[in-house]
């Protein structure tokens, strides 16, 4: 299965409610799966084409604000668009996923694979003091697995979560696992479950109001301090990382996505070489593995930071040592997949040897 | 003696120029177009007619877009 058909056959067994999109290169494979596998006659899904990601995105916030499992996908051009729309998401508190499978830029760039859009991910990206919860799948397992999981965390946190994937997993085939289906909820269950949802005014209880605006500064700020109360706790519960041969290490790539895949067999070529090399993937780019990092940083020589763009997470990094440990960067950028030899060369210039 | 010639036919549409059939056509009968799908990937394409219907190509190309023919050539 492709990464992005996974995605999709994911979103149509998790109960999604309602997918709304539209298609930009390298992820229309997902609408085109969706439109093939006719979602509303195996489980009443609705799958619309929007005019534009504008559309989309506010199609998502009148979907999520009844309480219905909805989610949207694009690439990074689209995502741009989107930001405004995920800004309001996350100011009314409306559960939603976004998939966004990242191509080279800045503008309309290339259509191969990037990680350039890291920052625009992790930091909020659109106005407003708001995060999302963003995952990083590395393998097309992932990409299927994440769908489930990001509808659970984004409703459990009421926040829009974020699966930033990149065009080398949207493309790439392999073999998947795929859960049952999961029936949709009803309008009774959704009620039961998200009080909040505007779902119509029963009667006897009190009027759910969605809305980002509120017009006295002392009720936003308290609505803003709520939200970091909240960003908080999924900070303190959601971290999710994987350590590869990091128990013995001297030195440790860092690297999310398909590129902690080119980092896995530089750690092979290292290791065959004698050189005692581990890797951190972080499954979670926000919240960030901070904590694990700096305790690795105390253990460790160096750490090099992987990324298909000119350096973005390695600032995260670099926060998180605290300045323990000497932490690089290495990165192809504009859609050109570095080779293990070269992560693995970039480790012993920078880091190794440069001392 | 009876001589095997090939012949590939690619989906153009559903190629997505990931190059995997390239280094393993012994004949090097396939190249990227310099045009692109209806996706924006140059897609593969054969630039000669040295086929020998091996089907390398076709068993590693990930979405399956190539078919290869054979034909028995007699002399």
């Amino acid at each position: 299965m492709k990464g992005n058909e996974a995605i999709a056959e994911a979103a149509i067994r998790a109960g999604c409610d309602g997918y709304f999109g539209y298609p930009i290169t390298p992820q229309s494979e997902i609408m085109e799966y969706l439109m093939a596998e006719k979602p509303h006659e195996r489980t009443g899904m609705v799958v619309l084409q929007a005019e534009s990601e504008v559309a989309s995105i506010n199609m998502l916030y009148g979907g999520a604000g009844c309480g219905k499992k909805v989610m949207t996908s694009s690439s990074s051009p689209g995502m741009s668009l989107m930001q405004e729309g995920i800004s309001y998401c996350a100011g009314a508190e409306l559960p939603c996923l976004l998939v966004n499978v990242v191509r080279g830029g800045p503008g309309l760039g290339t259509i191969q694979p990037s990680q350039a859009d890291y920052f625009q991910s992790v930091k909020g990206g659109g106005h407003g003091d708001y995060k999302l919860i963003v995952l990083a799948p590395a393998s097309v397992q992932e990409m299927y697995d994440f769908v489930p999981l990001g509808f659970e965390l984004a409703f459990k946190y009421r926040n829009p979560a974020l699966i930033l994937s990149d065009g080398a997993i949207g493309q790439m085939m392999e073999k998947v696992w795929l859960d049952e289906q999961v029936p949709r909820l009803t309008n009774e269950e959704v009620r039961e479950k998200y009080p909040w949802a505007t779902l119509g005014k029963q009667p006897g209880k009190e009027k759910s109001v969605v809305t980002s605006l509120y017009l006295e500064s002392v009720v936003m700020e308290k609505i803003n301090i709520k939200l970091q109360a909240k960003y908080r706790e999924c900070e303190a519960n959601e971290v999710r990382y994987e350590a590869i041969q990091c128990e013995d290490a001297d030195y440790i790539f860092v690297a999310f996505g398909s590129s902690s895949r080119i980092c896995q067999k530089s750690i092979q070529l290292g290791r065959d070489k004698g050189l005692k090399i581990g890797l951190l993937r972080p499954i979670t780019l926000w919240p960030f593995p901070s904590k694990v990092l700096h305790d690795l940083a105390g253990q460790v020589k160096g750490m090099l930071s992987i990324e298909m763009n000119a350096g973005q997470m390695v600032e995260d990094i670099r926060l998180a040592v605290e300045g323990k440990c000497k932490v690089e960067h290495f990165g192809r950028q504009g859609g050109i997949i570095p080779s293990p030899d070269e992560v693995l060369h970039a480790m012993e210039e920078k880091i190794i040897g440069g001392k | 003696m009876a001589k095997v010639k090939g012949s590939i036919v690619i989906d153009i549409e559903h190629c997505k120029g990931c190059e995997v059939c390239i280094p393993v056509c012994p004949e090097s009968v396939i190249a990227l177009a310099k045009q692109v799908n209806g996706k924006g990937y140059r897609y593969a394409q054969p630039i000669n007619d040295n086929c020998t219907g091996c089907t390398n190509c076709a068993v590693v190309c990930p979405d399956g877009v190539i078919s290869v023919y054979r034909v028995k050539v007699t002399e």
